[in-house]
């Protein structure tokens, strides 16, 4: 039986053969495929809510929001299994020696390594631990959740494309080694980190690997359900069943936007501003114009989302009520007061498309207060939070 | 190092280098009145691994080398690989903490009851598997 040790630790005492480099790079490389799929959804999700001047935004696939922001959401949870035991493999690295003071130049590129690697642990579990409070309105931070999310997603990756720079000989050689294969080379050469091999590890490499595997994949599974309904009854740690008023989940209620009152209010017009040019509208004005309905997902950018039938106004069909071109840039002003989302901006590839909406009902029914009645904007592709409900207001920006 | 190595260190490191760097650039302009909470997250997320979570890991380890019969040791591995990971994901839905009264379509499932039945799952499992591998050995 052997003492535990009462002084700090060092890299020497930990001695699980597991704790091997081949192990740590199989496991980089599937987390680094899951953190680029984060980073290149997650940079379209931003991009559809601060659009760069450059960028359009797409209005096809219909159904590209529900998509990507699913696939976001889904592979930074499946990375949290991967990241745990990645970061158990290395974690012997964090007690290895300092280099002598004052450094040499090989103690000063260790000592650059080592910050680049804090920056790496701190952006990746940041990204994982506050993307998956968000998607529960778990809100514990003082920054504003997407500016610190996406700013952060920069050092992530970032810092991820200088550790596999610097990393990249180990990893080749690592990944071209078979992974149960024993380790006979002299102390310094060989894969796993220095100090004598337990020489009886509970389980082998690849079994590791294969539970964490298996973790990533059932942690998928226990959530996929919010965006993938055939997986709805297997999806216990759903943040959604998908249930909802009129089989559609919310987000958003009335009660929080502070709309129970206005937008049950039978005085309640849609005015429709074109400059000068102006017209108000009723509800039953609006239902007396010819009525289409769509097929269109309601995607959010917490990656749950659901499908549902609208059937509306075109979008189109208004702007021309108060002699604005079809391809028009609309603000949209919700009955909202406050809240960054009570205004929205629909570029005009949306105003023209024959699938956006000012939509009156919902799978048949009048819309549901929660939905946004009186009337709501529905469009296809576009992250939920800007399907602005309970419109008040649409604005030609001239 | 072979060529395709030097590239791809090439590659990986002229992609990463600016996009670390837009990084920084997009924290600065987050502005000062959020840089405390930010730095706090960041800081608080490696400590929270590294001197939190890792510990405890370790020390499970520890113990369970000490503890458990050779045979029990590989299940509790995956158990503790597999349910501790997906339960650490879930502390959110867990702890429900994000509720609200007005949103009922949010955080509508029964999670604790399905951790309490999930975990009896992998109880059973890695008990079975013991005892399998104890009679087999």
């Amino acid at each position: 039986m052997t003492r535990l040790p009462v002084r700090p630790p060092r890299e020497q005492d930990f001695r699980s053969p597991l704790r091997d480099q081949r192990v740590t790079a199989r496991l980089g490389l599937w987390l680094g495929i899951a953190f680029s799929v984060a980073f290149v959804t997650g940079v379209f999700s931003h991009f559809g809510q601060t659009t760069p001047g450059w960028f359009t935004y797409p209005t096809r696939p219909v159904s590209i929001y529900r998509v990507t922001q699913g696939l976001h959401v889904l592979s930074g949870t499946a990375a949290v299994p991967l990241l745990l035991v990645k970061l158990w493999s290395v974690y012997p690295k964090l007690f290895a020696r300092l280099p002598p003071w004052p450094p040499s130049r090989a103690g000063l590129v260790n000592a650059v390594e080592r910050i680049s690697i804090g920056v790496l642990v701190a952006s990746a579990v940041f990204e994982l631990v506050t993307g998956l409070q968000n998607i529960t309105h778990w809100y514990t931070w003082g920054f504003g959740f997407r500016g610190g999310h996406y700013a952060v997603a920069w050092l992530a990756i970032g810092s991820i494309g200088v550790h596999v720079a610097v990393k990249l000989p180990i990893i080749a050689r690592a990944l071209t080694t078979p992974v149960d294969a024993p380790v006979d080379m002299p102390v310094g050469e060989r894969w796993a980190f220095p100090g004598a091999p337990d020489r009886s590890p509970a389980i082998s490499r690849r079994g590791l690997l294969r539970a964490a595997y298996a973790a990533a994949g059932l942690v998928v599974l226990s959530t996929a359900g919010q965006t993938v309904s055939w997986l709805r009854d297997v999806s216990v740690f759903g943040v959604r069943s998908g249930d909802g008023p009129q089989g559609v989940p919310v987000n958003r209620s009335s009660v929080q936007a502070g709309v129970t009152k206005t937008a049950r209010d039978p005085a309640w017009r849609l005015k429709l501003v074109n400059g000068s040019t102006t017209r108000q509208l009723s509800r039953a004005e609006l239902a007396a114009m010819p009525q289409h309905t769509r097929s269109l997902p309601i995607s959010c950018v917490e990656g749950w989302s659901a499908g549902a039938t609208w059937t509306g106004v075109l979008v189109s069909d208004l702007v021309a009520l108060v002699d604005a071109p079809p391809d028009s840039e609309l603000n949209v002003s919700s009955l909202e007061r406050s809240g960054a989302f009570s205004t929205s901006t629909l570029p005009p590839q949306f105003t023209a498309d024959s699938d956006t909406l000012l939509a009156l009902q919902l799978n048949g029914e009048p819309l549901d207060i929660e939905h946004g009645y009186p009337a709501r904007i529905i469009a296809a592709a576009r992250p939920g939070v800007l399907q602005t409900k309970w419109v008040s207001r649409l604005e030609v920006n001239a | 190092m072979t060529r395709g190595v030097l590239v791809g260190r090439a590659v990986f490191g002229l992609l990463g280098v600016p996009a670390l760097a837009y990084g920084v650039l997009l924290v600065w302009q987050l502005g000062a009145s959020q840089w405390v909470s930010l730095g706090e997250w960041l800081l608080g997320s490696v400590v929270g691994h590294d001197f939190v979570i890792a510990p405890i890991l370790v020390g499970l380890g520890v113990l369970a080398a000490k503890v458990l019969p050779s045979y029990a040791r590989m299940p509790v591995a995956v158990a503790v690989v597999v349910w501790g990971s997906i339960t650490l994901a879930a502390i959110p839905v867990l702890g429900g903490f994000g509720a609200s009264s007005s949103l009922p379509s949010l955080l509508n499932r029964p999670y604790v009851a399905s951790w309490w039945i999930g975990t009896a799952i992998v109880v059973t499992a890695v008990v079975a598997v013991s005892l399998f591998r104890r009679r087999t050995r």
